[in-house]
């Protein structure tokens, strides 16, 4: 199984890479916790994912499941801030 | 005279070089405010149907508002209208800069502009001492828009065409300072008149019913605006580039002429990207705005320059596969230089790609490459080579060359970079605005897609409603005229400190997206002015102008460019979406594209529309349109 992550922005930041993959993990929910582990407790991992939505392959998980959206192998996880472009 | 306008039209017939004052029409006034509404009763009371958008029938209107020479926050933009050559129906673009603040000095309401000069030449009007000076402008002919502005000095506010509309690309846009009124291919028409510039300048002041209560509540919004999320923080931060992460991650981005809606380095063309790697320290904004969106990049050999916003990182970005900011930044300069609309010109180059891919066409550039590019936008600004096809937009090249499936238009205007197949709403809009397929005459994607209080964007509810809303709201705001993204602010701070992982949110979300009675009825409601442009308007010019009257007005605007539109032989079937976005799904959950055809019809009924897509006599007589 393989599960593409990909940050926001100040995320990336903190952890130094813009993406990883996960071997591992049956449902949204794990991606935010495997998420939670990579970052060094001095990132505040709680602030930056606080007002940040999670999409699986687009699709915001409010509309399916939440955090227990299940993910099947090749699925591409986002956590997603709104925003405001022109 | 109602207060808030300086109550003057100035009339300039290029063919005689004469010029007159007249009164501003305040009937007109009060049913459409100025701007774009101002400019399209004037447009359609004027002009013939058929006439040909680049000939001396059509006139060049540049129109401002009662909100225009104050100083609220946004209050810089000017609006252009007039028969667009891209699309064959209503033109109009708005732009930034200090030119709107100019021709208010001046105490000048509206500029049109008639007929055709014999050769190049430039007007220098002086509001003060009512005199027009017709210039040869011949020295200027071929000059960059950056050259021309800085020859014509900071005395004066100018507005000024680029050999992009010198050569009548059908996409070529009205500069102002680092702004550009882009769509719908203005430029281009006021380069058919030969007209390189239009410089104004005076000292009159704008009257006002209550200026106390203006600066008071100025003040005010001022401080809100600088506590805001969006405007105070992430727009300042980031620009309007801030947001390609947001819609990248939500498969919105439009990547290889649409194709796909996801962008593997989508990072490197973001605005955070911007700040951290290319911004060179001073933001950029329009007079008085407080805002500051603009950015500022180092261009090689050009120094510090302005940057491009989310538009152009877009569609001269992710949609041609390039994730290079440098590049993008370079391509950023050479249209504006040249004076081009980069939202149509991003979209003509992916078409060409494409077509090259499929062995169509040949324009020398491919997906992913930025050889050839920046040779490619110079020649398309001369019209020379294959550039001169690709300067007719990538409607007129694929009834040439074909490629229709994949030519990314609505009525020939070339589609925003926010994928409808993720906004449905935004769908609806593209298909119905009457310009064509253009983000900012609505921003439904704003309150559906990728604001803080989103709704489900894939299913059909409230996707017909959205956009009746948020285009009645911009119809009025191009008329005050006030910057589109101050409909931003409309969500408060609390909004956007809910986490939307959270159950609140998504109840809010759900309560949102079964409001359509609730929010059918608010938009009937004519009661005090709530918003801060609702209450600038109100003081300044001392009648009253809650929501329900500007959702009337915007009504009656949007309704009134529906009816040009159809006078130019539009019909509904213009009413679509480019093939791609209907048949072909970039989402798992999706079986096909955009379900726009279930959603017109009720679209259609919301407006007060036959099935044919004709504003009923009686909508037409409750909106008071005379036809």
């Amino acid at each position: 199984m393989s599960i593409q992550v990909e940050l926001t922005y100040d995320m990336s930041k903190a952890l130094g890479q813009r993406s990883f993959e996960l071997e591992t993990a049956a449902t949204v929910r794990e991606v935010v916790a495997q998420t939670a582990a990579r970052f060094a407790e001095g990132d505040d991992f709680d602030k930056l994912v606080r007002c940040t939505a999670v999409a699986v392959n687009g699709v915001l998980v409010n509309y399916r499941k939440g955090l227990k959206t299940k993910l099947v192998d090749g699925d591409l996880v986002g956590f997603v801030k709104s925003s405001a472009g022109g | 005279m109602i207060k808030g306008y300086a109550g003057r039209v100035l009339e300039i017939d290029l063919a005689t070089q004469t010029f007159s004052f007249q009164p501003l029409d305040e009937e007109i006034a009060r049913l459409y405010i100025g701007g774009k509404g101002y400019g399209t009763r004037l447009l359609y009371d004027r002009t013939e149907a058929g006439i040909d958008p680049l000939g001396p029938e059509n006139p060049l209107i540049f129109a401002t508002g009662p909100l225009n020479g104050s100083v609220a926050p946004q209050s810089n933009r000017f609006a252009v209208v007039c028969k667009s050559p891209l699309t064959g129906g209503i033109g109009n673009a708005t732009c930034g800069g200090n030119y709107a603040y100019g021709m208010k000095r001046a105490g000048i309401d509206i500029i049109v502009v008639s007929h055709q000069s014999e050769h190049p030449i430039r007007i220098e009007v002086n509001g003060d001492r009512d005199e027009v000076e017709f210039i040869d402008a011949t020295d200027l002919w071929g000059k960059g828009t950056y050259e021309t502005q800085e020859i014509l000095g900071k005395k004066k506010a100018h507005a000024v065409i680029g050999p992009a509309g010198e050569n009548r690309v059908l996409y070529a846009g009205i500069v102002s300072n680092e702004r550009i009124a882009g769509r719908t291919g203005v430029g281009a028409v006021m380069g058919s008149k030969r007209l390189k510039a239009i410089s104004v300048t005076g000292t009159r002041k704008l009257e006002m019913d209550d200026p106390e209560a203006f600066k008071t509540y100025t003040k005010e919004i001022r401080e809100m605006f600088k506590e805001h999320p969006v405007m105070g923080s992430s727009l300042k931060r980031f620009g309007t580039a801030g947001i390609v992460n947001t819609t990248n991650a939500r498969g919105m981005l439009p990547t290889k002429n649409f194709q796909k809606g996801h962008f593997d380095d989508a990072m490197t063309i973001s605005g955070e990207y911007m700040e951290d790697h290319e911004l060179v320290g001073v933001k950029s904004s329009c007079l008085h705005c407080p805002v500051t969106c603009g950015r500022d990049v180092e261009v090689e050999g050009k120094g510090r320059v302005k940057g491009p916003e989310y538009e152009t990182v877009a569609l001269m970005g992710s949609n041609l596969l390039i994730g290079d900011l440098k590049k993008v930044s370079e391509w950023n300069f050479l249209a504006d230089d040249l004076g081009m609309d980069t939202i149509s010109l991003g979209a003509t180059l992916s078409f060409a790609m494409e077509l090259q891919e499929r062995g169509m066409f040949d324009a020398g550039v491919k997906f992913g490459e930025s050889e050839g590019v920046s040779e490619l936008i110079r020649d398309i600004g001369h019209r020379r080579g294959v550039g001169d096809d690709l300067a007719n937009g990538s409607k007129k090249m694929s009834e040439k060359i074909g490629g229709h499936d994949f030519a990314m238009h609505v009525k020939g205007l070339e589609l925003s970079a926010y994928d409808p197949r993720g906004s449905f709403a935004q769908g609806v809009e593209y298909a119905t605005t009457n310009r064509g397929g253009c983000h900012v005459q609505g921003a439904s994607m704003y309150l559906e897609s990728v604001g803080p209080l989103t709704i489900n964007p894939q299913n059909l509810k409230l996707k017909a409603d959205i956009p009746v809303l948020m285009q009645n709201t911009a119809c009025a705001i191009n008329s005050m005229v006030l910057c589109i993204f101050t409909t931003y602010a409309m969500f408060p701070a609390a909004i956007h400190d809910m986490d939307p992982k959270s159950l609140t949110h998504r109840m809010m979300s759900k309560a949102f997206e079964n409001s359509g009675p609730v929010m059918r009825m608010a938009m009937g409601m004519k009661g005090k002015p709530m918003l801060w442009f609702e209450k600038w308007l109100t003081y300044i010019t001392g009648q009253t102008f809650s929501s329900g009257h500007l959702q009337e007005i915007g009504a009656r605007i949007f309704n009134l460019e529906r009816m040009y539109n159809l006078r130019e032989g539009l019909t509904s079937k213009d009413d679509t979406l480019p093939p791609r976005i209907l048949n072909e799904s970039i989402y798992e959950t999706m079986d096909s594209g955009h379900p726009l055809g279930e959603l017109l019809p009720r679209y259609y009924k919301l407006r007060g529309w036959n099935a044919d897509g004709v504003p009923t006599a009686k909508t037409l007589d409750r909106l008071q349109i005379r036809i």
